[in-house]
């Protein structure tokens, strides 16, 4: 978020800040909008606009905008065209769904947007708004909002990006450093690194996307096989997706995912060696888990998506609404939870096999692009800690999804060109995560916020991460693209000013939150209270393997096992090459799997798995989660799926938005404490340990609001902390660190602004039963803050 | 002395691994056969016991289980674990099992049978299952003791568990804790049986009504409290008229004058109109005082009748009862509809959406309004109730709650003894759980608007296990009569000294501080400035909706949503009425939605107006009630106590920060900013294994090693709330 040296890049249109090129079509004054129990309920009164980018709402007493500060895609109120999906008009008597061609004869008083993210949002025209300015924003908006297709798209992209000035600024933008992009060979070997995997090397053979055009540029293979070697293993998969590493567990095994063999092909007694030698990567045991079969497909995904946002969304365009006493059977009727305990289910079965160590779990799907993302990325979220912040998480979807090729393009269905491929698999995935966010949500560093999110970002067709459907693609646009943005490391200093003009805009990634969301909303994305997010110390090396008499191995060295359906089995067509006509040589070089019959059903070893292991520290906060996924455990995502519908305000009670939430001001209260300690010691040496208490800089303006404050939020506070430790200004977020030129001088609207901001502040807390609602704290198990620790400089301004 | 060549035979069954060999248990038997009895309260007596008894942990796939002693008391069926726990607790408490027993199955030979009273076989049974009202399962498996000594526990436990008996015979008349009077008194519980304490709560709500005194000795009706209220301007001719049915009794004023009557329904009116001129008058009475028009509301015309009640709750705990687990990963698929079908989860919905009926009367269109049913005694008391706690912030603390319980339940004269069951009576009409749907009612409204309540979730889950509790005056009887009278004849007994029956109230009798402190709810939004009780005076509400923008958003017009009454009711009534109910049959949620949407434009107040949200997704599932036994579903640190204990740990910081401060001199409270009451929550440490059920169970019994669940209780905090005290949790006998 650097500044850059652009100008002017913001522009004042009737006290709305435009975006360079974005000009307002129309505007309607005096218009409330209903502020969801979240924001702090009640309504907001100010102005609508409606651009060709977006429909935006400016508050009355919202600060003038700044000038120089960064462009940012969508306000806090704005919704973008591109993810409206209805748009319907109430008037005194009746309500009619207005499209591009009908006509409305009356004047609506209410204006109601239902969004492709499941948001809706609620405008009340009142009485004083020029009854012209009600119809013709309604008009605009109905004409202007995208029905996605291919050259609306496109439109709308170049609305939002397509202008010069924006071009040059998103090309200047930084990559975010802090999180691994999985792009460079480098950033493979960091993983490597950090989850202490030995053993492995990375191979550029696939640099030119020559050996499979799905799979990434770099892929971790075991350090035996050489490049040559394994350019002749691609044709033995399906796409040439061949068994790649992706993590290593704690206790020592490894986890690969593969696509499925092609069975119409000769096995060659060279090519049976190395398949092997990647299958088993050094371990003794591998256990192929199928995910073909039993998973849902992505057709009834898709089916059940429908559904469920049918059921949710409580259209009252359309009549059709469930009594109240049926949802719940219609919510099963919708099989998405279903969908989603299945998922679940599997990468806990998988994340138990792993504990056993000595052993490659290899994830195997006819295509390897769409369950294999889901279990696999899950199962790291449930084993790995450091998958459980932002930065961690964030590479994860890096890893897993973005340069593992999964077809974000064809799934997500931007250009409606094939609805047959449509599958709403990324938020199958998101809403697992959930699951387990809301089942052990002291665990996660990451919040509710930031799901959503990304759960919103991805409806909105901008962000090269979900633009494309494979590494190779995301790459060649960029190549074509002169001086745009470009993700391949060491290509970020090209000469700036090309004189070339691009064909399509430079799309930014998703993770650069800082383009769609305030400072004040990317903080919600953590929560308050956290401890640092150092990679978890166990995660380096075989720590543990011997795993106790409980884990004799069921198998010989050598052995191949299938789990398919819960049960373990050694069918002998597993791997084709080893079923009959293989070798003979091979034959005498392996020795038999054991048998046939099922192993131990996984029910007990999952059991086992949540079993505290007596061996451990009773406080180990690396213990994987294993969720519960019985009926009454796994549950609806409310503050997704049902926040726009009119009923959904149930789940969230509104607080009024100068009344915080008891652990932010809990927390707030220690990090004053706190302060007041250090002010009264000053001198005394900073305790290293250090906390980020990211939220503190609004809670003082928030205090400044509320006239209880006891020092002045910036001068008194800054100063006393770089008088008693000027080293812990280093550990200030990196956020409020790279922004605090521009924060600094945008104080006074800041403060002003989190008014606003204020109503996001206020979470909504203590429905016993339903903890998504609740956690903004760290997990921080077993790890208390420290009780006099200096200040920690979260607050210099 | 022990037929232990027969268990050892059964136990080397391939099925069946028992985690101590017999030679084990000879070596246990050895120690005096007098400690493992487990701490007897006061007055309880054993009937019988066997040895070694197999009580099996829940968990099917292991099989396995611990030995230990039955004993069938007059108060409980306890078990005593052979094992003594390895804790620091001196005193071997062993595994007590609380016996509200439910059914009791029995296992001959692989078959399942219920038994229920009266119908008992000889053939001594191989296992025998015991379900309880607070949802606990247990398995004890009897093929280990002498058949002499399993049957006569078998049977003893049957009888004394499942037979009708007298009221004589409940535990509290035995239980003699001699308990110091001042003590009681030192609540702060209104228990509404003095004038004094009627006249108070008129004056706090300014209530505009007369007080009866002339029930004092019951004569005029044994179904109506000592003391209550009805309108001034009813005679003392009229009073004693019917008995006092059909008395609009005054429950609660609002703050715009208007209030909330309850009356039971008179008989069918005879021709001569004596009747009819009767109701006109109290009608009258209802209305004029207040100079407000009246609503009548018949409540059982419109709410589910109390048998469909205690069906529909039949259905649904069979949920939560679970003998093994494998049942319940069976019944895991179709959760959703099966919970659905059973119609508890409607019920909820019905009942407080009746209230919010109410409210809105009361609230917004100022009427009167006396709910009726046939004795007044049942739904009345819910939906009076809810709409009380739903109106008025008083009762949303926890003494309030109970003083609202008091008042409105036992003042109310609600059937406990009858709806309970706890004489196991053979009456399949009158048991029912509606104390226990109020309690699901109030947990809606928790959980939706939880820093609005005092409690927490666990006091209303404590609450409704207590019910089941023999011991508690509050819920031993059906009238105030009854209670007298009974407390009277009782305590003249010569033999026995001063009968003791403490209320419920009494938490100290069942909890220690630590676990009260669970009671109460860290996120309660309190009053900052809080005045005398009095404080609840008429807030300008109107002002309130005067300051919103006026809207331009049209309201259609207003449906009445009270049904349309019988021709002769209006007749008979003179009071002005609105009749604006149209004929477009809108839902009942569709007529309020307007009213939900005026209370949604105003500022969220913790301490004003509450209303449920009543839609499919907003009604859920009390999980900490009926889920807390089942270990599958407990979440091993997670869950909402995950939330809790980091509050607890950021509380213990604040203080442990201030006290720092305050050693350096530079602490001045009154600058305090954050104004906490930090209650120090002790449940701060272990988080990580405390589970989402924490309160209850304590953590997955997912060790192969049998588990013991009072030593792994102990080695928890506080939740030896269960394990310590079960003493007086636990009791006898009831049996549906």
């Amino acid at each position: 978020m650097n500044q850059s040296g652009l100008h002017a890049r913001g522009r004042d249109m009737f006290g709305l800040c435009c975006l360079p090129g974005e000009c307002v079509l129309q505007r309607a004054v005096l218009v409330r909008k209903k502020l969801s129990p979240k924001e702090g309920g009640g309504w907001l009164s100010g102005t609508l606009f409606c651009t060709h980018f977006r429909v935006a709402f400016v508050p009355q007493d919202s600060p003038r905008p700044d000038d120089n500060a960064d462009p940012v895609l969508l306000g806090d109120h704005d919704v973008a065209l591109a993810s409206i999906e209805k748009v319907v008009a109430v008037g005194p008597l009746r309500t009619k769904l207005v499209t591009p061609s009908s006509s409305l004869k009356f004047t609506p008083e209410e204006l109601i947007l239902y969004c492709r993210d499941l948001r809706v949002l609620c405008f009340l025209f009142d009485r004083l708004t020029p009854d012209t300015q009600a119809v013709e924003i309604t008009y605009t908006i109905a004409k202007t909002y995208h029905p996605l297709k291919p050259g609306t798209i496109l439109s709308f992209q170049n609305a939002a990006l397509g202008s010069i000035e924006m071009k040059q600024f998103l090309s200047n933008r930084r990559r975010d450093s802090g999180m691994n992009w999985f792009e460079s060979s480098g950033d493979w070997e960091q993983e490597l690194e950090r989850t202490g995997a030995t053993g492995w090397r990375v191979s550029s053979v696939n640099d030119r996307f020559e050996m499979s055009t799905s799979l990434s540029r770099f892929n971790v293979v075991p350090q035996k096989v050489l490049d040559t070697e394994l350019k002749k293993t691609f044709a033995h998969f399906n796409e040439g997706r061949i068994p790649r590493w992706v993590w290593r567990h704690p206790h020592g095994s490894d986890l690969l995912r593969m696509a499925s063999f092609q069975n119409n092909i000769y096995h060659e007694k060279d090519d049976i060696r190395n398949l092997e030698l990647i299958l088993f990567g050094g371990q003794s045991q591998c256990i192929v888990v199928d995910l073909g079969d039993e998973m849902p497909s992505p057709a009834d995904l898709q089916l059940a998506h429908t559904r469920l946002r049918t059921l949710c969304l409580g259209d009252i365009s359309s009549s059709v609404s469930v009594p109240d006493d049926k949802w719940l059977s219609s919510l099963e009727g919708t099989h998405w939870l279903d969908y989603i305990r299945c998922c679940l289910r599997k990468a806990a079965e998988v994340a138990c096999l792993l504990r056993r160590g000595h052993l490659t779990v290899v994830l195997q799907e006819p295509e390897d692009r769409d369950m294999n993302c889901v279990v696999s990325s899950l199962v790291q979220v449930m084993c790995d800690q450091h998958c459980r912040t932002v930065a961690g998480f964030q590479a994860l979807v890096q890893k897993e999804w973005v340069v593992a090729g999964h077809r974000f393009l064809s799934r997500i269905n931007y250009h409606r060109d094939s609805d047959k491929e449509e599958a709403p698999i990324f938020l199958l995935f998101l809403d697992c995560v959930w699951q387990l966010w809301a089942q052990f949500p002291a665990r996660f560093q990451l919040t509710e916020d930031f799901l959503l999110a990304l759960h919103d970002s991805l409806h909105l067709p901008l962000f090269s991460t979900f633009l494309a459907n494979c590494q190779r693609e995301r790459c060649r646009r960029s190549q074509n693209l002169p001086q745009s943005y470009t993700p391949v490391n060491g290509l970020r200093e090209l000469p700036r000013g090309s004189v070339e003009e691009p064909v399509d805009p430079p799309y930014p990634p998703v993770w650069d939150w800082a383009l769609q969301y305030s400072t004040q909303r990317r903080a919600l994305f953590t929560q308050p209270v956290c401890q640092p997010s150092t990679p978890a110390p166990v995660l380096n090396g075989n720590f543990n393997t011997n795993l106790g008499p409980n884990w004799i191995s069921d198998g010989v060295p050598g052995s191949v096992f299938l789990l398919s359906r819960s049960l373990f089995s050694c069918p002998s067509n597993l791997l084709p090459w080893r079923s009959g006509g293989g070798s003979v040589s091979y034959r005498k070089s392996h020795r038999r799997a054991p048998s046939s019959e099922s192993l131990p059903a996984l029910e007990r070893l999952i059991k086992a798995c949540g079993q505290p292991d007596p061996l451990q520290d009773i406080h180990d906060p690396h213990q994987p989660l294993i969720p519960l996924l019985l009926g009454p455990c796994v549950r609806i995502w409310r503050n997704c799926y049902l926040r726009g519908a009119l009923h959904a305000q149930a789940f969230t009670h509104p607080m009024s938005s100068n009344a915080r939430h008891p652990v932010e001001r809990l927390a707030s209260e220690v990090e004053h404490l706190r302060e007041r300690l250090a002010q009264a010691s000053v001198g005394r040496p900073p305790n290293r340990k250090r906390h980020e208490h990211r939220r503190l800089d609004s809670n003082l303006n928030q205090n400044t609001n509320n006239g209880t404050f006891l020092f002045s939020s910036s001068s008194s506070s800054s100063s006393s902390s770089s008088s008693s430790s000027s080293s812990s200004s280093s550990s200030s977020s990196r956020a409020s660190q790279q922004e605090s030129p521009s924060r600094f001088s945008a104080r006074p609207p800041a403060a002003a602004r989190y008014r606003d901001g204020g109503g996001k502040h206020t979470f909504l807390f203590g429905h016993q039963g339903e903890p998504q609602s609740s956690q903004r704290y760290a997990p921080c198990p077993g790890a208390k803050l420290p009780k006099n620790s200096g200040p920690s400089g979260a607050k210099t301004h | 002395m022990l037929s232990l060549g027969g268990g050892g035979a059964k136990s080397s069954k391939p099925s069946f691994v028992s985690y101590i060999t017999p030679e084990e248990i000879k070596s246990e038997k050895e120690p005096p056969k007098k400690e493992r009895h487990p701490n007897l309260l006061p007055g309880e007596v054993v009937f019988c016991s066997a040895d070694p008894i197999l009580k099996h942990t829940q968990d099917d796939v292991s099989q396995r289980g611990i030995f230990g002693t039955l004993l069938c008391t007059n108060f409980r069926v306890s078990f005593v674990s052979d094992e003594t726990p390895l804790e620091e607790t001196g005193s071997n408490l062993g595994d007590l099992i609380s016996l509200q027993m439910l059914f009791c199955f029995v296992v001959y030979d692989e078959k399942r049978k219920m038994i229920t009273g009266g119908m008992l076989k000889n053939k001594y049974p191989s296992k025998m299952i015991i379900h309880c009202k607070d949802l606990r399962v247990f398995q004890f498996c009897l093929t280990f003791t002498k058949e002499e000594d399993a049957r006569k526990i078998f049977h003893g436990i049957a009888h004394h568990c499942l037979e009708p008996k007298s009221l004589k015979c409940v535990f509290a008349f035995s239980y003699a804790v001699s308990r110091s009077p001042e003590m009681q008194r030192s609540q702060r519980t209104v228990m509404f049986d003095s004038k004094e304490d009627w006249a108070q709560e008129m004056k706090r709500t300014k209530g505009n009504c007369r007080i009866v005194t002339e029930n004092e000795g019951f004569k005029l009706s044994t179904r109506l409290p000592k003391y209550f209220i009805i309108p001034s301007s009813v005679t003392d001719e009229d009073l004693f008229k019917f008995q006092g049915k059909g008395l609009p009794i005054w429950c609660w004023s609002h703050h715009s004058g208007c209030a909330l009557f309850k009356a039971s329904t008179l008989p069918v009116p005879q021709e001569d109109g004596v009747i009819q001129r009767y109701m006109e008058r109290m009608l009258d009475a209802a209305a004029q005082t207040h100079l407000y028009s009246l609503k009548i509301e018949d409540l059982s015309e419109t709410l589910p009748t109390v048998q469909d009640i205690q069906q529909s709750y039949a259905k649904f705990k069979q949920f939560f009862l679970i003998d093994n687990s494998t049942d319940f990963w069976v019944s895991d698929v179709k959760w959703f509809s099966s919970v659905e079908n059973t119609g508890w989860m409607d019920i909820i919905r019905k009942c407080l959406q009746k209230a919010v009926e109410v409210v809105e009367c009361l609230e917004k269109e100022n009427t009167n309004i006396l709910i009726m049913e046939e004795e007044g005694t049942d739904l009345c008391c819910v939906i009076s109730s809810l709409v009380q706690i739903m109106l008025d912030p008083h009762y949303r603390t926890l003494t309030g709650f109970q003083g609202l319980v008091q008042k409105e339940w036992v003042a109310g004269c609600h059937a406990f003894l009858d709806r309970c069951n706890h004489l196991c009576q053979k009456d399949k009409e009158s048991p029912s759980p509606i104390f226990l749907l109020f309690l699901e009612c109030v947990w809606q409204l928790v959980q939706q608007h939880s820093p609005a309540f005092q409690f927490s979730e666990t006091y209303l889950t404590v609450l409704s296990d207590s019910v089941h509790v023999p011991v508690f005056s509050t819920f031993l009887f059906n009238s105030a009569y009854q209670r007298e009278s009974t407390l009277k004849a009782e305590s003249q007994h010569p033999q026995r000294g001063p009968l003791n029956c403490p209320a419920v109230w009494d938490w100290s009798v069942q909890f220690d501080c630590k676990a009260q402190e669970l009671f109460l709810n860290p996120l309660y939004a309190d009053k900052l400035k809080q005045d005398k009780v009095l404080r609840k005076v008429p807030r300008p509400k109107h002002q309130r909706q005067l300051s919103l923008p006026s809207s331009a958003f049209k309201t259609p017009p207003k449906k009445g949503f009270f049904k349309d009454e019988t021709e002769s009711l209006k007749k008979m009534l003179r009071v002005k009425r609105i009749s604006r109910w149209m004929a477009s049959p809108d839902s009942p949620a569709a007529n309020t939605r307007e009213f939900y949407e005026a209370w949604q434009r105003r500022p969220l107040d913790h301490h004003g107006l509450l209303l449920p949200w009543l839609d499919g997704p907003a009604v859920r599932l009390w999980m900490q009630r009926y889920l807390r036994w089942i270990p599958e579903v407990q979440i091993l640190g997670g869950g909402p106590v995950a939330v809790t204990n980091k509050m607890a740990e950021l509380l213990v910081q604040v203080q442990e920060l201030r006290k720092k401060l305050d050693l350096k001199g530079c602490w001045q409270p009154e600058a305090e900013r954050v104004q906490l009451q930090p209650r120090p929550l002790a449940l701060a440490r272990n988080s990580l294994r405390l589970s989402s059920a924490f309160p209850f169970a304590s953590s997955r019994n997912w060790t192969f090693k049998p588990v013991i669940p009072t030593s792994l209780l102990q080695s928890l905090m506080l939740t030896d709330k269960l394990a310590s005290q079960e003493d007086e949790t636990t009791e006898v006998i009831s049996l549906v």
